[in-house]
Parts: C-alpha cells; structure tokens; sequence
C-alpha cells in the first residue's frame, strides 16, 4: 500500500550548472539598458536567438515568472498585480510579471516587501508575441505596453493551431506545410521588425551561429531524456523541468552546450552505474500539465517516497527544441517553425494523443498524473479526453488535481496527497492482479 | 494452524477521519462487524474521531489495548498516531463496498469534501477512479452550504426535493457561486423544493461526468453521507439510468474497508508470526562447535 516514508528524489547534480548559466543571463538583462542594449519583452515560445543575434537582450514572460516562482518571490508581485485590479484568475506568469513590471515603474508600495528579482525588470524597448494555443498572451503583452504607458513597437507571430485535418498528422501533411510555410513568412517579418528596433542590418551569421548552438542542445537534451527509458531510470520529469532554461529563455546562452553536455554525460554515468532517480523505483509515471515552479522539489521528493519516477511530460517531452534534427543552422526559420508548431500546446487533440500514447509506450507508462493549472485552462483543455482514451486504449490509469504553474494559493495539499496516493494505490492493485 | 476461535479472539478497527464526520468500525478475526459509529463536530475534527473511537470501543465492550491493528483513512488520516497504517478512501471504499456487496462494480461515494467513482474488481481492489477535481463543488460541502443558505435543515433535503416536478436548473457548481444562484432564484420567488430539486440534479449531472470517465458498469452502490440523501439517489438513479443500491450504514463503508485492510495486515503479521514460531521450534542449536559461525541448522523435515 501507499506508506509515505521519507525518502527523497536523487536529484541530477548537474543541474546546477543551469544557476550559473541563469545568473550570467539575469546579471547581463538587469544591466542592458547600462550597456546600449535594446531590451525586448517576450511571450510564449523560445525565440531569444532572434534578438541575440542583433546584441539585443529579451525577457521572456513565463521564464521570468517561473523564476520569480523558484526563488519564491512570486507573493508580492502577484499581490500587487491583484490590488491594482489583474484578476485571480489571470495566468499567474502574467500576473506575476505584471507586478514585477509594475515594481518597475511605479515603484514598491510600502506595504510590500518584494525580493530582488521581482523589481529589477528594465522597461521593454519592444514586445514580440509568439504564442501557440493561448488568448492570454497577446493581451498581457498589450497590458504591459498600457503598464509603461508609452507606444511600445510590437510584434505578434501568430503560431497556427496543427489540427490534424485532411489526414495531416505529426510534422507531416499539407496542413502542416502550410503552416511551417505561414510562420517562416512571420519570422521573415520579425527579422525587418527587428532591424528597426535595433537600427541596423539583421547579423545572419550571428543567428546561424546561435541556432547551431540551440541544435546542439536541443540534441543533447532529448538524447538525454531517451536515456530515462530505462528501468530504473536514471533521471526524472523533475531534473528535466530545471532543464527547460537552456531551451527556453536561456536558448543559445553561452555555455548552454557544455551544460546540457555535462547532464547528458551524468545520465549515462548513472545509467552505467545503475543509479537511479529514484530509490526503489515501482510505479512510471507520465505528468500531464505544466509544472509548479514552486513545487518542484516538494514534488520530486513526495513521488520519490511513493516509490514512483514520473518519467516523462507533455511539457518536457513535446516543446522546447524536440526536434532538433529539423533545424537547418544555413537555413534556421524552417526549422524553428517546425519546432514552434508541433509543440505541446499547438496541436490537435487526435495528434496529441498519439504523441502521448507513443511517449507512454516508449517510456514504459504505469499510470498518468493530471496537473489541471488553474491559470491555465489552455493546457488542460483534453485533460479528461485524454484520461478517458488512455485508459480505454492503453489501460493506463490516472488521477487529476489542480495547481498552478506560480501561484501556490491554488494548492490544498491533502486534496493533491489523496489522489497521488489513490493512484499509487491503485497502480498497486493492479500489479497485484498482474 | 490458527483455529477459527483463534481467528475471531482478535480484533480490528478502521477509522475514517472524514472532513465532515468522524468514523469507526471494529470487526472480528472472522470480518464480522463488530460495531460502529459515525460522530460530526468539525472539519476534519480529531476531536470526533476519538469519539467515533471511544463509541465504536464500548459498544464493542473493547478497550483501545484489545484492537490488535487500526488502519486509517479520509483527510485525516495521517493524524491518527494509533493506527498502523494509512490508505485513502479510494481503496477502502472499494474494499467495504466490495465486503457487503460482493457483486458491485460501481461505487460512488458522495462525502464531505469529495465525491468519486470507483470501478471496483471481484477482489475489492481499485480497478479505476475518477474524483473531483477541486474544491467541494457537488460534495457534501457543497450540500451543507446550500442547505444553510435556503434555512433547511440538512436531513430534510432529500425529501422535499422529491416533491418537487419542476426543472430548475443550477448552473454553477462551484460553492460559493452556487449559494449566490440560489439566493437569485430565491429572490425570483422559486419555492425551496423546486430548488432543492435542482440542486440535486446538478450534482447528478456532475457525477454523470465522472461515472463516464471510469466507466459504469452494474451493480451500482452509493456510500459516504450522499447516499443519505433520498432526493440526490433518486436523481442520480434517474440520470445514470440505473437502480443504485445503499447499503445501510453508508457513511462507515471507508471505515469498514479501513477495518478490513487492518485484518488483512493483522492476519499476514499473525502468519508471519507463526511462521517464526514454527521456524523457532524446528531449530536446534549447535552444540560443542564454538569455533563454528553457525549457531543452529534446520531440522531436514523430509
């Protein structure tokens, strides 16, 4: 049965290389404005190269609020936000970053008392938009915009839901080709946008270069995660979440490789040595929904004492640089357009689940954990379809609870304890019946 | 070989540290119940848990020292120091569901703070569950509020909702929101019945929701303090297409299956105990062999 003991997540030490890298990122944004740098607000999907490329600096909203989150100094921000009338219910990362932005231009009410990384946000120089699957975003780029109350340039790159129709299926079909071809138009868009803001001609080598540098990590990252097929496995959904940075906001960051590299290298070290993620593994695990920034160790840990190693996510798994191989660095747009489309939160229902159904075949799925965000409904808008189809056709049990990605206010903790442990206990009757 | 008098000399007790109510059941070393009860103070009051305990004890005419194991469940189950082990409600609603009703595929279980479906296997076991997602929306919570907000007392809403033929609908199944639509159509002058009627409808279309996730298959039990409430039976009966059965003492089907696994544990600690002793008596120690790091040997019984 269920019996919570202590015992806690092997966690990847590697994956402190990541602090390192994001400290260098935060030290080099907080003092862009110092240097001549252009600073530009991002949203949604991983495009740092863009403005890296033309010696611009670029705050990606979600990375940012995720950050804020880890180093729990999410509170104030969000508190702030909500008195200045940003409803609850708003996506918590645009709740976040609105106060912060907030902190930033009109300065901290005495009666809050953010922490350093909550106030030190520089103004936007321009606001690029590239969003799958999500209303919220292009609107919480306007709010921000209305925050600093100046005509900020903006650009919006409207990634196209990949719906699956006429028989298009994953990175495949007409569909899928016109909408690679639609996105590569926008990216071409964004270049001359972006020479604008920058004042200069659009340094091609420098973004061939970069997107050479995101392939490598790309490649390095999913090679790693396939390594965690492996029974015991080596590495957790929870090592891969500290690994989002360097694919998301930190995409193309000096020393990103060698970072990713050095993951790659203790995966296989702990492969080798039969290492484990987890002490006693039992249970495989696949976690459905983004992850709760704020509740990243606690739930390594508590999986952990159920015997149980969450494996692989959708939001791991199917984003951030999947596929690497489709990236051309002579030709880069191509191939991050593919990436950007056939993304975890731009698919079609009957693609996702094949995608699902393919990763919980590949890494051995005993049972499914539903993370309902409830600031995000756009991630679980199939949660309940997908339950219900994984069970009929895989025979994959699951358990849902709600959370959210940044704000913990949203969590009751005995409500989330009951249905993990309802479902350890259930994948134990079912291993009992064999 | 325990004999059966053995068997039936120990005792067990399952305590359900629900939300809303505390509950107990001890049985027998023969899984007979022995007796039960059901207390209500507080949110998830320990204080009613202990007297639940202290009640289902002196009906049994046992002390706490006679209960050879305690397995406990609901929210407050990793509260209660006496007991050996914890499980959730899931599995040991399957189990007592599974006890009185050997039959039962389908239970669900409507109490204080969640309600779920459980597709139940012929050994008790959780083949699949669905529970609400969040908060108390179509719980016994939920129940209790809008029972306050309409001035009714809660053991009275099962049967005036049956008096009702009216179809009021209740769109919003989250609490809070739910007490300001029935102060609305309160205000809209619909009478209590009609609305209470509704209630129950709109919990039923809720569960439809997660009975089609697990899958339903017959026969169906309702347990927890739900299946009290003849009104949202008789609703839950009309949208699911079904005859549900209810067992008598509804609330204490997760305390019973919390007693249940406590008699597993106890007997397979007794066996294993048993066993020892036997491996014991089948020992002989070694004599004159000091030098010797083996102490003793098994006898070769064949």
């Amino acid at each position: 049965m269920a019996v919570q003991e202590a015992k806690r997540a092997n966690r990847l030490k590697s994956g402190k290389l990541v602090n390192k890298l994001v400290n260098e990122y935060w030290e080099d944004l907080i003092n862009a404005k110092k240097t001549g740098k252009k600073v530009v607000y991002t949203t949604g999907l991983p495009i740092g190269p863009f403005m890296a490329a033309q010696d611009m600096a670029w705050i990606h909203g979600e990375g940012y609020g995720a950050r804020v989150a880890a180093r729990h100094e999410e509170k104030e921000p969000q508190t702030f936000a909500e008195n200045k009338g940003f409803n609850r219910e708003l996506c918590s990362y645009a709740r976040t970053q609105m106060g912060c932005a907030m902190f930033a231009e009109l300065g901290v009410p005495d009666d809050l008392n953010p922490g350093p990384i909550a106030t030190e946000i520089p103004a936007p120089d321009a606001i690029v938009t590239c969003y799958p699957g999500c209303s919220t975003g292009p609107q919480w780029d306007w709010a921000i915009e209305r925050v600093f109350g100046k005509k900020i340039p903006w650009f919006n790159v409207v990634i196209p839901y990949h719906m699956g129709r006429n028989g298009s299926t994953y990175m495949k079909g007409e569909e899928f080709e016109e909408n690679v071809k639609y996105v590569v138009r926008q990216f071409e868009d964004l270049i001359k946008f972006l020479e604008v803001v920058s004042g200069k001609p659009y340094n091609w080598d420098k973004f061939q270069e970069l997107m050479g540098v995101t392939k490598k990590v790309g490649k390095l990252r999913m090679e790693a995660m396939e390594l965690c097929k492996a029974k015991p496995a080596p590495a957790s959904f929870f090592d891969w979440s500290i690994q989002i940075a360097p694919v998301n906001y930190l995409t193309a960051w000096p020393g990103t490789v060698e970072a990713m590299q050095a993951v790659k290298d203790e995966v296989q070290e702990r492969l080798d040595n039969g290492v484990s993620a987890v002490p006693n593994e039992k249970y495989r695990i696949f976690w459905e929904g983004i992850m709760n920034w704020n509740k990243l160790g606690w739930m390594a840990d508590k999986f952990a004492s159920y015997d149980a190693t969450v494996v692989a996510g959708r939001y791991t798994h199917m984003a951030f640089w999947h596929e690497p191989d489709t990236i051309d660095p002579e030709h880069p747009l191509r191939g991050i357009a593919i990436n950007h489309l056939e993304c975890q939160l731009n698919l079609g229902y009957p693609i996702t689940e094949e995608r699902m159904m393919t990763l919980s075949k590949d890494y051995s799925i005993d049972g499914i954990v539903f993370h309902g965000a409830r600031t995000c409904r756009s991630f679980s808008r199939s949660h309940f379809l997908l339950a219900e189809n994984l069970n009929k056709k895989m025979g994959i049990q699951s358990t849902s609870f709600e959370g959210d990605m940044v704000d913990d206010s949203f969590y009751k903790e005995e409500l989330v304890n009951t249905r993990i442990e309802a479902l350890i206990e259930s994948l134990e009757a079912q291993k009992s019946r064999g | 070989m325990t004999s059966k008098s053995d068997r039936s000399s120990f005792y067990t007790m399952g305590v359900d540290s629900g939300s809303l109510t505390g509950k107990a059941v001890i049985i027998d070393g023969n899984r007979q119940i022995v007796s039960h009860s059901v207390k209500q103070l507080g949110f998830v009051s320990q204080k009613a848990v202990m007297m639940a305990i202290d009640d289902a004890l002196e009906k049994a005419g046992l002390a706490l020292e006679d209960i050879t194991y305690t397995v406990s469940t609901g929210y407050g189950r990793k509260r209660l120091e006496i007991a050996g082990k914890n499980l959730t409600e899931i599995s040991c609603h399957a189990k007592g569901a599974n006890y009185l009703y050997p039959e039962v595929k389908t239970v669900i279980d409507i109490g204080g703070q969640d309600s779920k479906v459980i597709a139940v296997d012929p050994s008790g076991n959780v083949k699949n569950f669905a529970m609400n997602d969040k908060c108390a929306a179509g719980t016994g919570q939920f129940l209790e509020v809008l029972a306050r907000a309409l001035d009714v007392e809660l053991t009275e809403i099962g049967a005036l909702s049956l008096q009702s033929d009216a179809d009021i609908k209740i769109s919003s199944m989250c609490t809070t929101f739910a007490e300001s639509e029935v102060i609305s159509l309160v205000a809209e002058g619909h009478t209590t019945v009609d609305i209470l009627s509704g209630m129950h409808k709109a919990i039923s279309g809720r569960m439809k929701g997660l009975v089609g996730r697990v899958g339903m298959q017959q026969p169906v039990m309702m347990t927890g303090g739900g299946a009290k409430n003849i009104g949202l039976v008789k609703a839950l009966e009309k949208t699911l297409g079904v005859s549900i059965f209810i067992p008598d003492e509804p609330q204490i089907i997760g305390a019973l299956g919390a007693a249940l696994f406590a008699n597993d544990f106890a007997t397979g600690i007794r066996k294993k105990v048993e066993e020892e002793q036997d491996l014991d008596k089948s020992r002989v120690p070694a004599k004159d062999c000091a030098s010797c790091s083996v102490q003793n040997f098994q006898l070769n019984k064949n």
